[in-house]
């Protein structure tokens, strides 16, 4: 019986050895160690042998069916580990063909600028605030200092609706609508569509402009260098040059335009800047006291300042976009690349 | 406007480049835009002697020259006729560039060999036109550079000068702001006239009819003119600076606004009829010719001046052609007047007509400098013109201006620049601006304001002359110390940029349209008489007439931004536009302007490539993205009501947009006329929202309703329906049997054709039930699932199959 045994495991293990796949595994272990198999079929001799034998016999069945239990196990790993690698050596994919897309949108960069702006002054405390685009001549010129028949108003070509009624030229009628409103202290930034009626290369019959009016007890020519220096540093780059140079608003004195290191040569001089190494991005002052009275507010006891700006021109110095127009073509091709 | 550093430096001694000073300017607020080197890199075009001038031996109208440089005789080939022998002239050598990059070569014209050439002024850019070449003075010196011969090297300044410095029109108003900051003092002198004997009040006399709008003016007559082409620097003068030459006269007028920033007239007066001059406002339609020959028709707010009987110039605006210095005249009378600034300027703007002259009057002249504006001219015309110069001057002034003066506390200039500064230095800051200043008392002055600073009024505005010669460069820059702020940003707002989210993530492209429209593009929508969206806002004053009218609907630029891209051969668009609308609103100030959103969807629903699906976008795919937009507003349940909500939509494919009985909106498909009246060669897709509503129905959180631990199960319904049946009517009648183990009603499935009998169609749907308490068993999803069942072959004409 030893013998037989030793045999059988002997050609199980051969069988088991030349074994390639997991059917052929399959079978070889019904027929060895199945309920009708080659060991079951020895076993039944036990019962002829003496009550001597049958303890050490019973140890050798044992060792047998561990022995080849452990072969089949072992095999059956190797064969799933030899046909996962083969699988996996199989599924193969171009990983340079490309991926499936949704379709993603885009902000315009119109948008895309304000909202960078906005966000910037949010973590200054200024709270956006807005107003009508149609808007009384008193908010858009009166109440900003600008008398009625004076040279200043060439300086904005204005759309009328009526006699007293307008397309706001800039963003400022907020400011007096805001002070209005409320008492001092006052921090807002007003993004919003401004028009003028002007059209060429450079010039568009709207565009967009962010003002900022910040007035409280205190607040100094200084403070508003500070603040643009915050912001322009935020918006352009840490090491970004910034001057106030002296100029005129009819609603602030002293009026500053803001020039920026161009952003193209860093101060060096180029086309953009033409040559002078400095671009203008904004305007700027202290609230003239005029304002303060058509709103109420004490030019004695409070200071302010106010700024602001043109969106597109931001836009075209932070994307380098050359031309204007191109932000009102909408051509997908360039609005995808937002 | 232009200034000449040359002639800047007759009034100020100053050694700063050019460069260096036009920074200077800028940083003062005379913002300079451009600088223009006036004879840069024409060093090689020199003074020569023609020696002798022969005809071309193989060209009639060719002279050929021998030139001497100085150094030696060149040959040079000439086509001008206008110059001899022994006439200097100015000579370009080889490897000269004149103006428009034109560079001498050696050349040889009609087989003759030239080492250069003999220049006209306009090649030298000299002048616009000139009839020949230019022909020297005798004494200029062979070999000098032309320019330096002439003393024509100059660098000329344009300046974008603000509106409130009208002082800084001139020459001297420049050079005044040079001296101020570089700490020097003007060089200035009163001109010295010399007089006849004869009187001027025994030949001419002025009366002011109207001293609200003119309170001085002042005259000079002068006699024996003769009227001639001006000499050459003063014409070099003037054209430098932008102003064309007409005569002596005339141009020393020129000479004299440019010099002194003060307009002056000369009249011929042999035309002013009793050597009277009336300053009077016009007759109320009354005809004016200007001396640009054109007829203007006058109202009586127009300030005229008028001899004994007629207009003859438009007041500080244009001479008039009746009374302009023609080649024979021989005496004249000039004018130096101040004039009121809003007369001034409403008159120019109400005629179009902008001068030189209308331009310094309606910012503001110098009231106190008029006579010596006229004793310069006078004085000039005297020297160049050979006039003789009456005696006296007429000076109607009926009440003279007080002096103004305006005080400054030191405190003042701390607060509002947040800079400490000496009482000396602020002192000192003023005397050079030629302020004078007196101490009121302690830490405050007392300023008088020169009368040719019409723009500084208030304590303010010296605290902005303080600053402004300071240097803003100077002033320290601070943090504001300020309050902190409770107010969160509100919702509308944060609304508007989560829905530009949403629509980025659903795959829109943002548009920016212009806020105008045209009535056409409203006709194009097929809108129906009285639609409110046709009585549009208009402009008075549209650039074209596609910009006449504020937009009412965002809807015709969508569209027209859609075809743009089509024509660019972008046929997948999903855009969309978030901008306001503007209506008038009855009874209010200002016009309504709502925020609405309109988008548009076209083309392949996903984006090309080789492993997508090519499926056309239709209505549901716009559907869809406005269910999207409800989600984020948690909006109440939507109601899509079909029908022909809107004209330019196809009646069958349209829908209007209610929520809690209000309409929200519209979504469509464009109608086949309208997508031809757009020149759409594809259909599209649509739908415009309005954001107001969106952000008044909607919620800021929903209610979160904790999902069951068990898990639900499906059961699902195919069904034979009638085509009319709709879909929603469908999933109300399964919500009608108020079940509370109903989680969801889903349709998976529409199918008509194949295998089913015309007018009607497959509808397949699922319905999800689930428990709270346990997982539902097969038989308890099946008792319920039998009264939905039940529900919908007793409510509905429907088949279950």
């Amino acid at each position: 019986m030893r013998d037989k045994l030793e045999q059988m495991q002997n050609e199980a293990l051969a069988a088991i050895a030349g074994v390639t796949s997991e059917d052929q595994l399959q079978t070889l272990k019904v027929r060895y160690l199945g309920k009708k198999g080659e060991l079951t079929s020895i076993m039944k001799g036990i019962g002829a042998l003496s009550a001597e034998e049958r303890p050490a016999i019973g140890q050798i069945v044992n060792a047998v069916r561990d022995r080849l239990e452990d072969s089949f196990t072992n095999c059956l790993a190797s064969l799933k580990l030899s046909s996962k690698n083969t699988r996996l050596q199989n599924e193969r994919i171009d990983v340079t063909l490309p991926g499936r897309r949704t379709s993603k949108g885009t902000k315009h960069p119109v948008t895309l600028v304000i909202e960078e702006i906005c966000d910037i002054f949010a973590g200054l405390g200024f709270l956006v605030a807005e107003g009508p685009e149609i808007e009384l001549d008193y908010y858009n010129f009166e109440a900003l200092n600008f008398p009625k028949d004076h040279p200043a108003r060439d300086m904005q070509d204005t759309f009328f609706v009526q006699d007293n009624m307008l397309l706001r030229t800039h963003t400022s009628p907020v400011q007096i609508r805001t002070m209005l409103q409320q008492k001092p202290p006052v921090r807002i930034i007003a993004p919003g569509t401004v028009y003028r009626c002007d059209y060429d290369a450079t010039h568009s019959p709207m565009f967009h402009q962010i003002e900022g009016l910040m007035v409280d007890k205190g607040i100094t020519f200084g403070d508003l260098k500070g603040i643009l220096t915050v912001f322009t540093n935020q918006m352009f780059g840490n090491d970004i040059g910034v001057r106030l140079r002296p100029s005129f608003f009819p609603f602030t004195e002293p009026s500053a335009e803001v020039d920026i290191a161009c952003v193209i040569c860093r101060g060096k001089g180029c086309r953009v800047c033409k040559n002078s190494g400095w671009l203008e991005i904004l305007g700027a002052g202290m609230v003239d006291p005029e304002v303060f009275r058509h709103v109420g507010y004490d030019a004695e006891n409070v200071n302010g300042f106010a700024f602001g700006m043109g969106i597109e021109r931001v836009a075209m110095l932070k994307y380098g976009i050359n031309d204007m127009r191109l932000l009102f073509e909408n051509d997908v091709r360039f609005l995808s690349q937002f | 406007m232009k200034v000449s550093y040359n002639w800047l430096k007759e009034f100020v001694d100053f050694d700063i480049a050019p460069n260096e000073l036009a920074h200077m300017l800028t940083m003062l607020g005379l913002e300079v835009d451009s600088i223009e080197n006036i004879g840069d890199g024409l060093d090689s075009v020199i003074v020569a002697k023609v020696e002798e001038r022969a005809q071309h031996p193989n060209a009639d109208k060719l002279s050929l020259c021998r030139v001497n440089n100085g150094k030696e005789i060149l040959n040079i080939v000439c086509g001008a006729q206008n110059f001899k022998s022994g006439d200097k002239v100015a000579l370009a050598q080889i490897g000269a560039l004149l103006p428009g990059d034109f560079k001498i070569k050696r050349s040889k014209i009609r087989g003759e060999e030239s080492f250069g050439m003999l220049c006209s002024e306009k090649e030298l850019g000299l002048a616009d036109e000139s009839a020949g070449i230019m022909v020297l003075s005798e004494d200029l010196a062979l070999g000098t550079p032309v320019f330096e011969a002439l003393r024509l090297k100059d660098t000329i300044f344009e300046i974008g000068l603000t509106p409130n410095r009208a002082d800084c029109l001139s020459i001297i108003g420049v050079a005044r702001e040079i001296a101020a900051k570089l700490d020097k003092k003007l060089k200035y002198q009163n001109p010295i006239v010399e007089e006849t004997a004869v009187d001027i009040n025994s030949i001419a006399s002025v009366t002011i009819k109207a001293a609200d709008l003119c309170p001085r003016y002042t005259a000079r007559y002068i006699s024996g003119c003769k009227i001639a082409p001006s000499p050459q620097w003063l014409v070099n003068r003037l054209q430098a600076l932008g102003q064309r030459t007409i005569n002596n006269v005339v141009d020393i007028t020129n000479y004299v606004l440019l010099e002194y920033g003060h307009p002056l007239h000369a009249f011929d007066f042999r035309q002013l009829a009793g050597g009277k001059i009336i300053v009077k406002r016009s007759e109320e339609g009354e005809t004016f010719k200007t001396l640009d020959s054109q007829e203007r028709i006058l109202n009586s707010s127009d300030l005229t001046i008028r001899d004994g009987e007629r207009a003859v110039a438009l007041a500080g605006i244009m001479g008039g052609e009746n009374s302009e210095i023609a080649p024979d005249t021989t005496d004249i009378l000039l004018e130096s007047a101040y004039f009121n600034p809003s007369t001034i300027r409403l008159t120019s703007k109400r005629l179009g007509l902008h001068t030189e002259s209308s331009h310094r009057f309606e910012r503001g002249t110098d009231i106190n400098i008029l006579t010596v504006a006229l004793d310069r001219a006078a004085s000039l015309i005297a020297e160049l013109a050979g006039g003789k110069v009456a005696k006296g001057v007429i000076d109607a002034y009926p009440e003279i201006l007080p002096e103004k003066s305006v005080n400054v506390r030191i405190r003042r200039i701390y607060e509002i620049l947040g800079l400490e500064m000496e009482e000396s230095t602020v002192s000192t800051i003023f005397k050079n601006l030629e302020f004078n200043v007196e101490t009121v008392e302690a830490g405050v002055l007392r300023v008088a304001i020169p009368s040719y600073r019409v723009d500084i009024e208030r304590e303010i505005d010296l605290v902005e002359e303080v600053a402004r010669v300071y240097g803003f460069e100077n002033i320290p820059m601070s943090m504001p110390v300020a309050q902190v702020f409770s107010d969160r940003v509100p919702l509308r707002q944060r609304m508007e940029r989560e829905l530009r989210n949403v629509l980025v993530g659903e795959g829109f492209n943002e548009v920016i349209n212009f806020s105008f429209a045209s009535h056409a593009d409203l006709t194009k929508l097929n809108l129906p008489e009285g639609d409110k969206r046709s009585a549009a806002v208009a402009l008075l004053n549209p650039l074209v007439d596609e910009h006449a009218v504020m937009r009412t609907t965002l809807l015709p630029a969508l569209l027209q931004t859609t075809a743009r891209n089509f024509s660019l051969r972008n046929f997948n668009l999903r855009l969309f536009e978030m901008r306001r609308v503007y209506w008038f609103k009855p009874g209010e100030e200002l016009p309504d302007e709502p925020l609405h959103l309109a988008g548009v969807i076209t083309g392949l629903r996903n984006p090309e490539g080789w492993n997508q699906t090519k499926e056309t976008a239709d209505f549901y795919d716009a559907k869809g993205v406005v269910e999207a937009i409800a989600e984020l507003f948690k909006l109440p349940e939507l109601t899509f009501v079909q029908g022909g909500v809107e004209p330019y939509y196809h009646p069958g494919k349209a829908a209007a947009i209610i929520c809690n009985d209000t309409l929200i909106g519209t979504i469509g498909e464009i109608h086949p006329d309208v997508q031809e009246a757009f020149e759409l060669d594809r259909a599209v897709c649509c739908f415009e929202l309005d954001f107001t509503k969106l952000v008044e129905l909607g919620k800021e959180t929903g209610v979160i309703v904790t999902p069951s631990r068990f898990p639900d199960t499906y059961r699902d319904i195919a069904m034979l329906a009638g085509n009319e049946t709709t879909a929603a009517s469908i999933v109300e009648c399964i919500n009608n049997c108020k079940l509370d183990k109903l989680r969801s009603i889903e349709i998976f499935d529409i199918y008509s054709g194949d295998k089913i009998p015309a007018g009607q169609k497959s509808i397949a749907v699922r319905v999800r039930y689930g428990s709270f308490d346990n997982t539902l068993t097969d038989e308890e999803v099946n008792r319920i699932h039998q009264k939905v069942i039940a529900n919908l072959t007793a409510k509905m004409n429907v088949t279950i199959r």
